[in-house]
This record gives C-alpha cells, structure tokens and sequence, in this order.
C-alpha cells in the first residue's frame, strides 16, 4: 500500500495499527502530534478556564448563598424552589423570552425570506437595496434602541405625530405600554433582520434554475415553486437560521435593557441600571437582564448561578437540536 | 375588445393567445415589485434619517413635530465631545476591538487549522465542543467568571473581555474552520511532497488561500465588540474612565436626557465607524456571513 | 504510547483551576485590625460619591478645604457613582477607601454583609460624639447595631407649589388635607385641544420623580414592618387608605392620559424639570429643589410647605419623609485611616457641613451645624428645617436584602395604577408575602 509515500496523518487510524510501525514513522507521529497539541494548546486552555470551570463553578453556586463578600454557603436547593414558588419576576421573565423566541425568531425569519426573494427578483439596484436591508443589522444595537425610543416616544416621537397627524387620535404608547412593548421591541429586531437576509440571499441564489423551469412548464404557481423547489432546498439553512435565533433570543439583552432604562426616563441620581430594567411593568424584564440583575445588582449571585444553570440546559437543549439534525457543521468532517 | 388599459382580469378569448396577459401580468408584477421594494427600502433607510435630520435640530425643535431643521446646527458635534468624554470612549472602543480582533486571531487561527486540515483523534469531539462553546449564551458562565475576574484585580478594566481572546475564540474558529476546509488538498500535498514541513504547508500555502475567511472572522470580531453592550456594562461599570462607546452612550441619556438632539448626534457617531468600515469591506463581509450557514 | 490524551487532559486542567479558583474563594474572611492609635494620617483617599455637575462642585470645594487642613492627605474624587457600581467594585476588591451614597435603603445590606466597615471603634476612638446627630439620622445610619456609616447633610420631603398657578385657579394657601389636594389637583389641570394633559395639577403616579411610596407613607403614617419583621402592607390600613386615594386621582385623570404625561416630561435634575417648565402646579420633591431653581432661574414663582396629610391623621401635618446621605469605608479600602478622617471632617466639622449644606441646599444633620448663623436660610428653606425637626417625620427601614421590598411594591404599584391590578387587598397581600419571601432568601 501506499503508507510510506503518503504522509502518516492521512492513513486511516486502522490501517496504522496493522503493523508494528517503523522507527521514522513513530517520530514523524509523535511530531505531528506535537503540531496538533501546539495549534490547540490555546483553545484547550481557554476550553478550560473559560467553559468547563465555569460551568461546574456556576452549578456549586446554584446550591448557596453568595454575595461575593463572604464565602458561599450551602443552602441546597433554596434558590431552585424561591424560583418556581416565590420569585415574582422569575416567571415573568421566563414568559417575556419565551415571548421573544415565539414571535421574534419566525416572525424575523420570514420577513427576510420575504426580503431577499423580492431583492433577487429585482434586477437593476438590487445590490444597492441589498445594502440598504443590510444597514440597519450593522447598527450597534444601543444606538438603533436609542433611536427606536426617539422614534416612538409617545409624546414627542416622530411616529406618533404622523399617526396624529393621519388623524388617529388614540396613538400607543410604544415602549410605555406593558402589552405594546415587547412588539415595539419586535419591531426593532425586524428592522435589523439583514443578518438573517444575506444567509437567506446566498442560499436562494444557489437554488438550481433548471428546476425552477422544469417546476414551471409542469403548470406550478409561485406558492408551489417555492413549496417544492426552493423550501427543500434552503431549510437546512432555515433550520439553522432559526436555532441560532433561538439561542439569540435566549440571550437577548441589550436592547431590552437600554429600551427600558431609556423608556422609563427615571434617572434616579446615584441609582444604579438595575433598578429601572424591566419597565413597563416587567414587560421587558427577560431572563438575562432578571439575572444580571439579581447577581450584579443585588447580589444574589448563587440565585443568578440557579437562572444560569436553567438558561444553559435550555440553551444546550437547542444547540443539540442542531447539531444532531444538521450535517452542516461536520461537513467535510470524518463520520466516526 | 382592444382595450389594452383594461386589467388582466378580464378572460381573455379564447382565440387569444396566452402570451398577452402574461406580459401585462409581468409588467405589472414588475411595477409592484419595485414598489414594494422602494416602498420598503424607505421603511428600512428611515430611522437613520431621523437620526441625522434629528441630530442637526435644536433641542427644543426636536420636541416638536417639524420633521426639517429649521436651522442646521452642526455645532451639535461639537457639544457631543463637550459634554460626554468621547474621545475617551473611542480610544477604548478601539483598544478593546482592535485587541481583541488581533488576540482571537493569534490564537483561533491554528486551532481552526488543526480542527479542518489534520487529523487527530478527538478532533470531531473537539470540534463539538467549540460549537458548543459557541452556542451558549454568555450569561450562563458570567458569575464565576466574574468571580475570577475579580480574584485577579482585573474587573474595572476592559481586560476580562480582550484577554479570553488570546485563548481562542469559537465563533472565529468555526468561521475560519469551515473556509479551510473548502481548499483542496492536493496544494498541501504538492507542497508536502516538496519536502516542506507542516508549518511551512500552514504558514504558507493554506493560510494565505484563506485570507477571506481570516478577513471576516476578523471583521465579525471587530464589529461584535464595538456593538458590545454587555460585556463592558459588566466589568467596566463601575470605571466610567474605561467606558466603551456603547456603554457611554446607554449612559449618555442619562446626562442629558431629554436632549434628543445631541442624543441622535452621539448616536450617529457611534455608527459611523462601523458603517463606514462595512462599505470598505463589503466583500468580505457577506462572504463571512453566507460561510456561517450556508456551506453544505 | 504517547497518545494525545485531550479529554483527560481537559478534566486535568479543569480540575487545577476549580482547585485555585476555590483556594482563593476562601481567603476572603479575613478579621479586620483594629485601629491603631491616632498618628497623623497621611497617603491617598479614593472617595467615590453620586453627585454631577453643580453639586459636585459644591463637594470639590469642601474637599479642597479638606486637604488644606490635612497637608499629607491626597483625595481622589469620582463623581456620578452609583451604588451598584460602587457594590460591585467592592465585592471585586477595588472599592474606593469612602464611598458617598444617597440611599439610605443600603445601610443594611452594607453593613450586615460587611461591604463597608464598623465604624465604632474609630468612633469610640477619637470620641465622636454621635448625640449631636437628630435621632432619625442615628437610626437611618446603623443597622442593627452595627454602625458603618455616618450622614453627610440630609434631605427631607414637602411640597412644591406654583404660586402663579395657584392664585390663578384662586387658591391664595397650598393644600393640608388629601381632600383639598385632590380638589385642587382637579381644578388646576388643563387639557389639550386633542385632550392630552397639558399641565397637572399634582401628579399621582407613584414612579413619577419623587414620588414613590417610602416618600408618601410618613404623610398616611404607613408602616413598612410589623414589630417581628414582617412587612405590614397587609395588616396595616393606612397602605390601603393612601392607594385608595392615589387611584380616584388617577382614575379622574385616566392612566393612559398619565403615561403619555410621563413620557413627555422633561429631565428631573435640569431646567427641563416639568415643576420648572410649569408643567406641574404641586409636586412632592427634597428641598434640594431650591437649589436647582436658584441654579436653572426658570420663570416661576414658587413657594414651599409640608407635604398634606391623609384625612384620617390631621395630627401628621408638618411631618415628613427624612433620608440622607451617608458615607462609609469600604470593605477593601487601603488607607482607612485618612479615609476616616475625610468622614470625620465632612460629618461632623461645623464649618463644613454648613459649607456644604448651603452650596447644595441640603438640611445640615448636627445640632451645632443646624444652629449655626452662617447657614443661608430663607423662607422656603425654612420649611424644610421644620420638616426635618417634624416629630412625626420618619425614614423607611432597613433590610437585609436593601430596598429589594420597595422595588417589589413599586413593580406591583405599576400593575395597580395602570388598572392591571384591581383587588388591592389581595394585592398587598401577596406583595407583603414577596417581602418576606426574598428578606429570608438575602439572609438567615
């Protein structure tokens, strides 16, 4: 066979094992194997120190009492049930993101979808408008929160005075509404969809022409094309786009925070961020922002390690849909 | 029956072939496509015309429904950089994005390198365990982290957030990886057969094919800290001399709160360095994001 | 052979650092020295407090005294800090040496968790004598027993009135009663042409500026805790009285109408204030006010008084709501000793805390101070002055887990002025089992 003139690395691990392996051989492994070790070394370490200790770390603090003056004290399971029987935002929070993941994630989904079809379809500036769908993801997100809270103040904001203008006469309250604040929030996060837009883009301009033709003279509509021809063919990239917004969603943070603290306009002198999130009325209190809170602004940092705990097997839960559904990741990966 | 300006629900004869409809359907399915789509560019363009038209207004005209500056008063700028230390917010913008861009690069590079070119046992468990590094959410490890942080007398700084990148970085790993992996291996193999050593093959024949990939890793990276808002909140709160720009400008509103114009002003330029960068490097930068999802 | 053994590796590696990261988690309950006797003290002070602009000026110039009088002490001054910020530097180790906090709500967690330092033996030291401070101040500064902090100036509550307004709508006297302030409060609110508020007579919406429910609970004499530590939301009736007034004015309004009131309101600490611009004819507010009317010269005439009583406790007219800054050493502080003389001097040197107290209008907290012929007092400060020596003024307690029991109440008062919360007996209720709830979670 072929083993001496192809380097070690690229004989199947079983093949190697055949025969006891020649001297040269052995130190041309143990040298590719140094290789390996020095190109992983950094990650391995950072594996270490910035994932596996935490990890443990935050489950023994899910189990005490810890304000990080004095040292943590067992408590066992108190943090878990305050949660589920006492805490009267922990829920709250939990419905705000559920909110969030319910509507944003598809809702986000499918106006890009829409997008990128119509901008494909469009021959002449369609790199100009796909530039100008792109824009708005590339906002930093404090900056189009404080610009949304400018837009739909209730008082003052642009949006409103043209809805009066238009002769409503009721206009929302935006951000101020408790039962309008999450779809303003909504709204904000469609209007930065062109991360969604230019994946969905570069799959849809993959989709074979033939079978669109061949789909064609068989006498199907539009609705059937995309039935047919193109959902098959992006939903790996669908799937995808919808698990990473998922985990996004899970996290979502800054621009409920910055859109309630701005919302409120309590700028209490002194006080600190952590008693303005939530306004109004909780609305925009999501999980993350309830544990920042809880562990940077009360303290409570074994409660805040019991949130991270239930955030991370959710989280996890999610990432595993992904990577045992789609092959995308190991592609070109062995199969072992 | 010649009317041509009578829409195309009326049933054509049947004589009439099929082709007249279906080119005034096209026009006209031209005509509310590009409707629909300026109408919707508008949409999208808009709050940024806000922004701008917003932040040349005076203070009190901002409060009002007139949508054109009365009086164009670009001093507004000016007053930002007055009334809130930008400068100083820049300067540690960029110390933690350009630090953190460079650091991840060092070390994401060669791990990307081993997990898509060489073959290691544990490399497909390894490569599991950055996507999933890369999939959760960072408030799950944030108390211990926290924790460590502080035992080393860093928290106040930006540090805890640039540091970690000298020990890789997930998302660039898995960016970078899946590029490497689309370069054929016979430019390795001829290489090889050269007598170059696997260092040379990385340093000089794959890593050069991949500077796109490297490119957007490092764009990604360059614009997720500039737009990080949680990471300096947490560790730089208490330090407003370590502030990032994101972070000054949540807090600029506090300073001045209902000075929309200088507000939208901030605001603004706290986006136009990415925006500006983003037309520079366009190319790049799609080509990172469809690497993300679409390859396979 | 020498396999790459990257799994076992990784628990190795895991492993070594829970076992550093554990080793140094304990070190931290280190006993504190006492004091050692008086030496001239000397070196840097990190002094962190809240105040911006005006005010902190007014502190620089006290501090400059400061430093004047005690050459070998250096101070660094942070302005604009807040009590998170100033929490979290503390538990990360690099707190400032003094730290200046205007919420009193923290006393408690401060001190039982240890985040600022006992200040007795100090005290006790260089025999502070602590009966010069009013017995409401004592109390708001000590937890428990344990003395970490000392007041710096301190604020009281009453009412601001337009004057113009007033005579306007034909009232020549600020309201005493809670009746007369919701007549009153009726008949000076304009309207819009669209039907929008255009100014209020007194707004009820308790997360607006000042008003909150420790502010207004002196003036229905509502109690926060029974005798054993339970919260008294339930139990005690004045709670119900004062939300069952606060919600006819805010129905006689509607809340929708209120919220878009209070989303257009201008900044509180600025000329934009809406008692400045004329938007509001009453308002609950500190007499810090005077000072930002003196600085921002709007164009109104105002006048001040005790902030009116519930109906059913007339007796209560003249009191107050009573808060203050406080001042502390942190946990970590390298220098404790000139930290504590910077308290010393800002606390207890007369000279300064009239200094202080005129540059930022806030009510001196020692006798010698309070009678001290420097201090600027005129007609509207004087209120304040009667206030604060007020016996039915009072502060709100202090818990183990901070304010976490008024932030609690707040969140539910938002669900109960916006009609999302109706029954407010079950309402109290359960936010009074929340309190009790999350005081037992904070500590045993």
């Amino acid at each position: 066979m072929t083993t001496v003139a192809l380097p070690a690395v690229f004989v199947p691990a079983a093949t190697r094992r055949l025969a006891r392996t020649p001297a040269p051989l052995r130190r041309k492994r143990r040298k590719h194997r140094l290789f390996v070790l020095a190109l992983m070394a950094p990650w391995l370490l950072g594996f270490c120190i910035f994932f596996v200790y935490p990890l443990i770390a935050t489950v023994w603090f899910s189990f005490t009492r810890y304000n990080l003056l004095s040292p943590p004290e067992f408590i066992g399971l108190r943090n878990y049930t305050f949660f589920f029987t006492s805490d009267p935002y922990g829920l709250q929070s939990v419905r705000n993101t559920l909110w969030l993941v319910i509507f944003v994630v598809p809702i986000r989904i499918l106006f890009a979808l829409l997008i990128a079809q119509l901008v494909i379809r469009i021959k002449r500036g369609g790199s100009l408008l796909r530039t100008i769908f792109y824009l708005p993801a590339l906002a930093p997100p404090v900056a189009a929160t404080l610009a949304f809270c400018y837009l739909f103040n209730p008082a003052t904001g642009p949006v409103n005075q043209a809805l009066a203008k238009l002769g409503f006469g009721v206009q929302p309250l935006w951000f101020s509404d408790p039962a309008l604040a999450k779809p303003t929030l909504l709204i904000l996060t469609v209007w930065g969809l062109g991360d969604v837009m230019v994946i969905l883009l570069a799959v849809l301009l993959q989709v074979p022409v033939e079978q669109y033709e061949a789909a064609h003279l068989d006498g199907a509509n539009v609705l059937q094309r995309f039935r047919y021809v193109t959902l098959p063919f992006i939903s790996p990239v669908l799937l995808f786009a919808a698990v990473t917004g998922v985990i996004q969603m899970l996290q979502f943070f800054t621009q409920a925070a910055v859109a309630s603290s701005v919302a409120s306009g309590v700028a209490p002198v002194g006080g600190g961020l952590g008693e303005r999130l939530g306004y109004p009325d909780n609305a925009m209190l999501t999980f993350p922002i309830w544990l920042y809170s809880k562990g940077f602004a009360s303290f409570q940092l074994g409660y805040a390690c019991a949130m991270a705990v239930m955030l991370f097997v959710v989280s996890f839960a999610f990432a595993a849909v992904l990577l045992r559904k789609s092959r995308v990741f190991l592609y070109g990966a062995e199969q072992a | 029956m010649t009317t041509v300006d009578l829409p195309v629900a009326v049933p054509a004869p049947v004589r009439a072939p099929l082709r007249q409809p279906g080119r005034r359907r096209r026009l006209l399915t031209f005509i509310a496509e590009h409707a629909i789509a300026i109408a919707l560019a508008l949409m999208f363009l808009a709050p940024f015309v806000f922004i701008a038209l917003t932040a040349v207004m005076t203070n009190t005209q901002a409060l009002t429904p007139d949508v054109w500056p009365n009086s164009w008063r670009f001093d507004n700028f000016v007053e930002v950089f007055r009334t809130a230390p930008m400068l100083r917010y820049l300067t540690n913008s960029l110390l933690y994005s350009v630090l953190a861009t460079g650091f991840m690069l060092l070390s994401s590079i060669p791990a990307a390198y081993a997990l898509a070119r060489l073959r290691w046992r544990g490399r497909n468990l390894a490569f599991m365990a950055v996507l999933v590094m890369m999939m959760l959410p960072p408030q799950v490890t944030v108390v211990p982290m926290y924790v460590l942080w502080a035992r080393w007398e860093l928290t106040g700084t930006l540090w805890p957030l640039i540091l970690p990148n000298l020990l890789g970085d997930a998302f660039s790993i898995f960016l970078i990886r899946q590029f490497l992996l689309t370069i054929p291996e016979e430019y390795a193999d001829a290489a090889r057969c050269d007598g170059c050593s696997e260092l040379r093959v990385m340093l000089q024949i794959i890593l050069p094919l991949a500077k796109p990939a490297i490119a957007a890793a490092a764009l990604f990276m360059f614009f997720l800290t500039w737009n990080d808002y949680f990471g300096p909140l947490l560790y730089t709160g208490e330090n407003a001399n370590n502030w990032t720009l994101a972070l000054g400008l949540a807090n600029f509103r506090d300073l001045h709160r209902v000075q929309w114009n200088l507000t939208m002003a901030a605001t603004l330029l706290v986006m136009a360095p990415v925006i500006v960068l983003f037309f520079f490097a366009q190319k790049a930068f799609v080509r990172g994001v469809t690497l993300t999802g679409v390859k396979g | 052979m020498t396999r790459l053994r990257i799994p076992r590796l990784a628990v190795g590696l895991a492993a070594l650092s829970i076992i550093t990261a554990a080793c140094t988690a304990t070190e931290s309950s280190s006993t504190e020295p006492l004091p050692a006797p008086t030496a001239s003290a000397s070196g840097n002070v990190r002094f962190w407090h809240f105040f911006t602009g005006r005010e902190a000026e007014a502190i620089d110039q006290v501090v400059k005294d400061f430093q004047a009088s005690h050459p070998g002490v250096t101070v660094k001054v942070s302005t604009g800090q807040d009590d998170e910020k100033m929490r979290q530097a503390i538990a990360a180790g690099k707190g400032p040496d003094v730290g200046l906090s205007y919420s009193t709500d923290i006393v408690g967690n401060f001190c039982s968790t240890g985040a600022w330092r006992d200040l007795q033996p100090y005290i006790s030291r260089d025999q502070v004598d602590l009966n010069q401070l009013a017995p409401v101040v004592r109390a708001y500064t000590e937890y428990e027993g344990v003395r970490c902090s000392m007041p710096v100036l301190a604020d009281t509550y009453g009412l601001y009135y337009n004057k113009k307004l007033l005579a306007d709508a034909g009232y020549t006297a600020p309201p005493k009663t809670m009746s007369e302030l919701t007549e009153m409060a009726k008949k000076l609110t304009t309207f819009k042409p669209n039907g929008d508020i255009d100014v209020i007579g007194f707004m009820p919406n308790l997360d607006y500026y000042e008003n909150s429910p420790a502010h207004w609970a002196p003036h229905w004499g509502a109690q926060w805790f029974t005798d054993d530590g339970k919260s008294a939301l339930a139990t005690d009736p004045a709670w119900q009285e004062m939300l069952t007034w606060q919600k006819q004015l805010v129905d006689f309004y509607g809340h929708q109408k209120l919220t878009k009131f209070s989303a257009g309101k201008g900044d509180e600490w600025g000329a934009a204030n809406d008692f400045e611009r004329g938007k509001v004819a009453m308002m609950l507010d500190g007499e810090w006010r005077i000072a930002f009317i003196q600085a921002d010269k709007p164009n109104i005439d105002y006048g001040t008084a005790p902030f009116p009583a519930a109906d059913s406790r007339p007796d209560l007219y003249g009191g107050g709501y009573v808060s203050g800054n406080i001042i502390g050493i942190s946990k970590g502080s390298k220098n404790p000793e000139a930290g504590w003389e910077l308290i010393k001097y800002l606390t207890t040197d007369t000279g300064a805390i009239v200094k202080l107290a005129n540059g930022i209008k806030n009510v001196p907290t020692t006798t010698a101070a309070l009678a001290s012929p420097d201090l600027e007092v005129d007609d509207n400060f004087r209120t304040f002055l009667d206030i604060f020596a007020h016996p039915s003024s009072g502060t709100s307690p202090s818990t183990k887990a901070g304010a976490e029991y008024q932030n609690l109440f707040g969140t539910w008062l938002v669900k109960w002025q916006t009609d999302r919360a109706t029954d407010l007996a079950a309402g109290l209720q359960g936010v009074a089992e929340q309190i009790d709830d999350s005081i037992a979670l904070a500590g045993s």
